[in-house]
């Protein structure tokens, strides 16, 4: 089986040289599907195939001190910051760390968005796994909001897409 | 190589393991903050005379910041003690799976001759990395979205 890389039809001929939907050239790149291996999945599953965990957020005038509570109280590594529901920012561990460091116990009462990060990157459900992983590796994130429009409804971590992987891959569990 | 096969040939060397930050566990937890802020390591090894002892990760700094612990006191009272590790002969595949399974983005390596000395540590990101790079190089070109739109031929 041959799939288009521009428009990801998976129904062409092996050795058309255009694509019968997009009429994209594929003489240069002939990709094979590769029939039930992790590669595969990983190119057709898509980001709402993956668990979804309810995200955390906070206000714009959440403080510091809300913030960090909440993220140990749930035991996550990072929230969302929203106004009127659209995402505005992301406040995460590493931000925790280096934009807080050894003050943020004396920085309880600020407010969040000073130290969070503005405008995160995001994917949407319908988009593939590797791309979000492709998205993470790029940015160093390892979290990705998952957006409905402005809205975030999901948020997706690194450790989902490990575990993705080692359940798409027994050899990796062994 | 298929990937399936270099996931369980392949040893953790190829996951970019980082020389690691060690630290002594009577440092203070105010100085290994601002060392990992300095290095910009996301966790740091602690070490007593090569033995591994524990690790400190940016999960544990959030905590101590949340719960405003006093940041004098020694690592050793707020680090994570005997962490989980992966030996330097382990796969791939096998380091994914632990992080996967107890939710670690770090682990340190150990010596698979001297299980106690730590050599180095697995960053989740460089997994990340492996895994990207183990893709067919078109996925980088690959819209995240498909466009497809026309199911039928045009004019069919």
């Amino acid at each position: 089986m041959l799939v288009c890389p521009a428009c990801g039809a998976d129904d062409l001929i092996e050795g058309v040289d255009q694509c019968d939907h997009c009429e994209q050239p594929l003489t240069d790149q002939f990709i094979r599907l590769p029939n039930s291996s992790l590669e595969a999945d990983l190119l057709r599953d898509r980001v709402r195939d993956l668990p979804a965990h309810e995200p955390l957020v906070l206000g714009p005038d959440a403080t510091v001190g809300e913030a960090l509570k909440k993220m140990v109280a749930g035991g996550v590594g990072c929230l969302l910051i929203v106004v009127d529901k659209a995402l505005v920012g992301i406040f995460s561990e590493r931000d925790a760390l280096l934009r807080l460091g050894v003050q943020g116990v004396d920085l309880h009462d600020k407010p969040v968005v000073k130290y969070m990060t503005p405008n995160p990157a995001v994917v949407s459900g319908g988009d593939k796994i590797a791309y979000a992983l492709q998205r993470m590796d790029v940015g160093g994130y390892r979290h990705l909001p998952v957006m409905e429009g402005d809205r975030p409804v999901n948020v997706i971590s690194i450790r989902d897409i490990l575990r993705y992987v080692t359940e798409h891959d027994r050899t990796a569990t062994v | 190589m298929d990937f399936k096969l270099s996931l369980q040939s392949e040893t953790i060397r190829s996951v970019y393991p980082e020389a690691p930050v060690a630290v002594e566990p009577t440092m203070s937890v105010a100085d290994v903050i601002v060392l990992m802020q300095t290095e910009k390591v996301a966790a740091v090894l602690v070490c007593d005379d090569d033995r591994l002892v524990g690790v400190f990760t940016e999960r544990d700094v959030l905590r101590v910041l949340a719960e405003r612990v006093d940041l004098s006191q020694p690592i050793r009272a707020e680090m994570s003690a005997d962490p989980v590790t992966v030996n330097d002969d382990s796969t791939v595949g096998a380091a994914i799976g632990r992080m996967a399974e107890g939710g670690y983005r770090h682990l340190p390596i150990v010596s698979s001759i001297r299980p106690t000395e730590a050599t180095g540590m697995v960053d989740v990101r460089g997994v990340m990395r492996y895994l990207v790079e183990h893709f067919p190089s078109t996925i980088y070109n690959l819209s995240p979205k498909s466009s497809r739109t026309a199911a039928e031929r045009e004019g069919a």
